[in-house]
């Protein structure tokens, strides 16, 4: 006890426990004291009764029924001096008022009977009977190294001190098993839920009967068109179905987009001039920069004829340049040449420059055509539609 | 020399030349007060009880460069030039194949006698030979306009670093091997004390990108962006060329199929560079600069860039002009000039020209199975020559080469294929660059147009 600011909690209710084990602590004050500070189950028919209840720690952790089996002791202690019973009786129902929701009315009233009979069953020699097992057990159980008795009765190390107060102690809740372990029942917790009988299954939920398919299919079909019908009508149907409309018409647009009224490129088909316009042995370069095509007069296998050339080098797309002093097609960018009739000689291109469609239109022009072209390493070339002969 | 005033040109750059050459002359000073102040001048003979010394020798260097500069910037420019003669003649022998050739001449001797090329004296004397050169070619119009164009600025100051950084190595690779040959360990291996991350990296780290900072701005501010004209998809301009450090695949794609030039060649080297770890299993050179130890993979690797990537590169920027002609250094980019390029596919060699018969057509009317075979047939001499190349030549190596035989042997058969065919990738370029340039004039080896697929 002179070490009391140091000790902990379940120390001092031991040491209180045994004190009243002892018999001398009903009437002290410290002991109650200590009583009221830390349990109201260490009351000393209690602690007579229920020595070894590890649960006697802290209020919060004493479950209704250590509640009520400590108020029945009291009440079975009958012949219990007056004085102590009150004292003893006012953190039992001291604690129950820091937690009402765990005291039932009866209990409270059990608790109250209790102290009314408080009747003259006298505590004390039942408690004198055993002060010293009490304490010894106590002792043992709770055996931190800083109480005396403890340190003589427990072992040395340390450690195993500590395990031995941990597991003895263990303040909280604690599991089935343990408590199976302790030979103690387990407070019942929540109340169980008394669920109500399900309520019997609508006609729609059942299954089917097999002679009215016909009429549940159309019942079927009316619910689907009545939910349907709920469903255009409601606000989410109006919003998804704006939404969808709306990008069906921006599709729409965008089809529409790609088939513009004007075409600022330069048409697939366009005229280049009347055919006596070229000398023989001419190039016309002057559509190049517009229609990438040059309007040639020469000759392909012997025959005269006019063609159209394709003015994209066939390496790598490079524009080639008309060299009229080389009378070459020459490209700038890796030095592939090509003769006047788009044959190549020289540098890196592995076949001729491509041909356009050509004809004589209604009017007597050149009609160019770039939507069709025609190679001469697959023989196109001798295609009537690859050249006007003239 | 159309459209321009000599003198007046002249007259135009003698202020930048004379910078130039006194730049030169602060260089050669500043070399020679290093010398002098460290020490470390080498002294020669005596003259009249004075010392010759290295320091003297840049000293001089220095002295005459100013004069040259004097000369420049009082307008004389024009007495700084190589005689018209020699840049006649330069231009002459000029040619893809001579300058190609000449490099890997150069490069060559420089290798072999690289334990003189390295010593620092020799390598400051060729330094300034070269600016020399660049200085005295300065005034001459061609060369001027090519050289000094926005665009190529960055591509003369990258040789010259190039050039001063495979220097560095070499030097330094080969002080090691005389060390390791005299039984000391490489020069790294006495200095290998570790140093800090902070400050000793993240200073050098900070004063580079300040460095770096102050040459983009200066780029920047004095150089104007070389714009063009708006792009137009119907005109290239001539010459139309690639960004610089693409120049060498440009190169490429005079002598190959797009999809061999861009798309296949270019990948063998990426893949090659990745399967190095795998195919090197020499451990020596790790962590220090060497030769001796690696004459394969540095051969190899040189080869590879220096032949075969930088001097394309520069042979892109400064020799190709309009029409992707080649042109001397001191030739007027004249866009008619007329080049014989009759390029003729192997298969007319084989068909046309030695049996006199004309190359396998598919008869009239054939089917695409049956056309296909036929063409097939007319290039058979090149689809022969493309397997044997690439499934006898290995083999061929092991068996006649000792050197590869023994790599064979250290390397197992599957790296050893590796290894072997991506060098016979890397030589394809050399080989088909001699076919094309010399007199044989090869166009493609395998030649089917029908089918985009010329090799």
């Amino acid at each position: 006890m002179a070490k009391k600011d140091k000790m902990s909690v379940e120390e001092m209710l031991a040491a209180a426990r045994a004190s009243d084990g002892g018999g001398k602590g009903a009437d002290s004050p410290a002991a109650a004291g200590d009583a009221t500070e830390s349990a109201p189950e260490a009351t000393p028919a209690a602690a007579a009764e229920q020595p070894a209840t590890p649960p006697a720690k802290k209020a919060s952790a004493m479950s209704v029924e250590e509640m009520l089996a400590a108020a029945r002791a009291e009440k079975k202690g009958g012949a219990a001096p007056s004085k102590p019973a009150p004292a003893a009786s006012a953190p039992a129902a001291d604690a129950p008022q820091k937690k009402p929701g765990q005291m039932s009315v009866e209990e409270m009233l059990a608790a109250a009977r209790g102290e009314k009979k408080g009747a003259a069953a006298p505590a004390k020699p039942a408690a004198k009977a055993a002060p010293k097992p009490a304490a010894a057990k106590a002792a043992a159980k709770k055996g931190p190294a800083k109480k005396g008795p403890a340190k003589e009765a427990g072992p040395k190390d340390t450690a195993s001190i500590l395990a031995a107060a941990r597991s003895a102690s263990k303040p909280g809740p604690i599991s089935k098993a343990e408590a199976a372990a302790q030979g103690k029942t387990l407070p019942a917790g929540k109340k169980k839920l008394e669920v109500p009988p399900m309520p019997a299954k609508p006609g729609y939920a059942k299954a089917p009967a097999t002679a009215g398919a016909n009429a549940e299919r159309r019942g079927f079909l009316a619910v689907t068109l009545a939910s349907i019908g709920v469903y255009m009508g409601s606000a989410l149907g109006i919003g998804f179905g704006t939404i969808i409309a709306t990008n069906l018409l921006w599709l729409l647009g965008l089809a529409r987009y790609m088939f513009p009224n004007i075409l600022t490129e330069p048409p697939t088909r366009f005229k280049v001039g009347f055919p006596d316009e070229l000398a023989p042995g001419q190039v016309a370069t002057k559509f190049k920069a517009q229609f990438g095509v040059w309007i040639v007069r020469d000759e392909y296998d012997g025959a005269p004829q006019i063609f159209a050339l394709q003015s994209v080098c066939t390496h790598l797309g490079c524009t080639p340049n008309w060299l009229e002093g080389e009378q070459k097609f020459k490209c700038p960018c890796h030095g592939s040449g090509f003769y006047k009739d788009g044959i190549n000689f020289e540098g890196p291109a592995p076949r001729p420059l491509e041909r356009f469609a050509i004809r004589i239109a209604d009017d007597g022009q050149l009609e160019v055509d770039k939507s069709r072209t025609y190679k001469e390493e697959i023989g196109q070339w001798s295609d009537t539609a690859s050249y006007v002969p003239v | 020399m159309h459209g321009h005033n000599t003198a007046e040109f002249l007259d135009g750059v003698s202020g930048f030349i004379g910078c130039f050459y006194l730049s030169l002359a602060a260089m050669n000073a500043t070399a020679a007060l290093y010398l002098w102040q460290t020490g470390k001048a080498r002294s020669y003979f005596k003259v009249a009880g004075l010392t010759i010394t290295t320091a003297h020798l840049w000293l001089a260097v220095a002295l005459i460069f100013t004069v040259m500069g004097g000369i420049a910037l009082g307008g004389m420019a024009g007495l700084l030039s190589l005689p018209i003669g020699l840049r006649a003649a330069l231009d002459n022998i000029m040619g893809p194949m001579t300058y190609t050739l000449g490099s890997l001449v150069i490069l060559t001797v420089l290798y072999l006698g690289r334990s003189f090329f390295v010593k620092p004296i020799v390598a400051w004397a060729g330094l300034n030979l070269s600016l020399l050169f660049m200085g005295l070619s300065l005034t001459d119009y061609d060369f001027a306009q090519i050289v000094t164009k926005p665009d190529n600025v960055p591509i003369v100051a990258m040789v010259y670093l190039l050039a001063y950084f495979t220097w560095l190595s070499a030097y330094r690779a080969v002080e090691n091997d005389k060390r390791i040959a005299n039984g000391q360990g490489p020069l790294e291996s006495e200095d290998d004390e570790k140093i800090l991350v902070w400050p000793d990296l993240v200073y050098t780290e900070l004063i580079c990108m300040i460095v770096l900072t102050v040459v983009l701005l200066v780029w920047a501010v004095a150089l104007q962006a070389p714009l063009e004209e708006p792009a137009s998809a119907v005109k290239t301009p001539n010459p139309s060329k690639a960004p610089w450090y693409f120049l060498g695949l440009q190169e490429m794609l005079v002598y190959y199929d797009p999809w061999m030039a861009g798309v296949v060649l270019p990948s063998m080297v990426v893949f090659g560079l990745m399967a190095i770890p795998y195919i090197d299993f020499n451990k020596a050179g790790n962590g220090y600069y060497t030769i001796n130890e690696r004459k394969f993979a540095y051969l190899t690797f040189q080869f590879g860039f220096l032949v075969l990537w930088v001097t394309l590169i520069v042979m892109g920027t400064f020799l190709r002009g309009p029409n992707w002609n080649f042109f001397g250094f001191y030739e007027t980019w004249d866009a008619h000039k007329v080049e014989a390029l009759n390029n003729v596919d192997l298969s007319e060699y084989f068909w046309v020209r030695i049996f006199g018969v004309g190359r396998p057509q598919a008869p009239e009317g054939a089917g695409t199975l049956q056309s296909i075979g036929w063409i097939l047939v007319r290039e058979s001499p090149g689809i022969v020559c493309l397997i044997g190349y690439f499934a006898f030549l290995p083999p061929a190596m092991v068996l006649y080469s000792k050197f590869f035989r023994k790599m064979f042997i250290q390397m197992g058969f599957l790296r050893f294929m590796v290894l072997s065919n991506l060098i016979l990738m890397m030589a394809l370029l050399p080989i088909k660059m001699l076919a094309r340039w010399s007199s044989l004039n090869m166009k493609y080896f395998i030649s089917i147009p029908e089918y985009f697929l010329n090799f």
